[in-house]
């Protein structure tokens, strides 16, 4: 009974190959009698696929060329260098702005310190630039 | 790494089928000239360094994926899930269909059943062509990669990116609606 039905399925599968196939020789029959046009259009996309598969070759070639000098440097061919080079710029950007932010308040302090330093070792009490009449003083022409 | 020689052979052998493929799926031959074109060009540009052997699967992969992107760009995705859907449904319309009777009783090429002196072979291609274009997108596919590019099932399941149990099922479903349908039109095997 179990080998009966076993024999059908494998009858059915059989037969159904049989049909698939026979369809499938009509469709190459058929796809054999394109028309000169459409023939004309699948060689000219044949061949610019061609030109393309020349060009992406040459591409890794040049890139693996590259590779091996790379690696004759010395340096590793792993992927690993590559995104490190990529980040590289921006890290040294990054690095000088914090540098020339640094350099600024270092010489703004200098600055301010050389001021305080003139005000308080001067002569003068530094009250005296508080006053009015000290201003005018100073406003006023030199008398000879 | 295939060479520029075997590249060409290759595409030369697949093309017109290829291009017949698109055309049964979209029913558009400048679209369809334009699918397999498309498919060319991937295929070139970004598998050129893999060996000859891998190329078939490639192929029928992107090609199947280049038609899809053709229907994503027409908008009509609802069109093909309406089609998947007849293909659920049209499975119990085959049930008191036997395929096997129908089969066994003819042999040889397909002819004519009964006016095979007044249709001509170009005409049976034609229809055949018709009723294939006409099986839902998923069984189409799945008959075609099989029994027409003679992939086997697990390269089938693999370029539709579903399971080889699927697979199965799209052609024998495809297979036994394209019986029926040929049969009812005079045309058997």
């Amino acid at each position: 009974m179990k080998n009966d039905s076993r024999y059908k399925a494998a009858a059915r599968e059989a037969a159904e190959s049989r049909f698939a196939r026979s369809v499938a020789a009509c469709l190459s029959e058929s796809a054999e009698t394109v028309a000169p046009d459409v023939s004309e259009r699948l060689r000219f996309a044949r061949e610019k696929s061609l030109e393309i598969a020349r060009h992406s070759r040459e591409g890794a070639l040049g890139i693996g060329v590259t590779a091996s000098g790379a690696a004759i440097a010395g340096f590793s061919q792993s992927r690993w260098w590559l995104r490190f080079a990529s980040v590289l710029p921006l890290v040294a950007l990054v690095g000088g702005l914090v540098l020339i932010q640094d350099w600024q308040n270092r010489t703004q302090i200098s600055v301010a310190a050389e001021v305080d330093e003139a005000l308080l070792g001067d002569d003068l009490p530094i009250n005296a630039y508080r006053d009015p009449g000290f201003s005018e003083f100073l406003k006023a022409p030199p008398n000879e | 790494m295939a060479t520029d020689k075997e590249l060409s052979d290759f595409l030369k052998s697949v093309e017109k089928r290829a291009w017949k493929r698109a055309v049964y799926a979209v029913r558009d031959d400048d679209a369809a000239l334009d699918i397999v074109q498309d498919t060319m060009i991937r295929l070139s540009e970004k598998y050129a360094d893999r060996p000859a052997a891998e190329l078939p699967l490639l192929f029928q992969r992107i090609l199947s994926n280049a038609t899809m992107d053709w229907f994503r760009r027409q908008k009509v995705r609802n069109q093909v899930v309406r089609n998947f859907s007849e293909f659920e449904g049209a499975a119990g319309r085959d049930d008191d269909f036997d395929i096997l009777e129908t089969l066994e009783a003819l042999g040889g090429p397909l002819q004519s059943e009964s006016a095979a002196e007044s249709v001509s072979r170009a005409q049976i291609l034609q229809t055949i062509e018709a009723e294939v274009a006409l099986l839902p997108a998923r069984q189409r596919e799945a008959f075609l990669l099989r029994y027409w590019e003679e992939l086997d099932v697990a390269e089938t399941a693999a370029s539709m990116g579903c399971s080889e149990g699927s697979v199965k099922t799209h052609c024998s479903r495809a297979v036994h609606a394209l019986a029926k349908a040929l049969k009812a039109k005079g045309i058997t095997t």
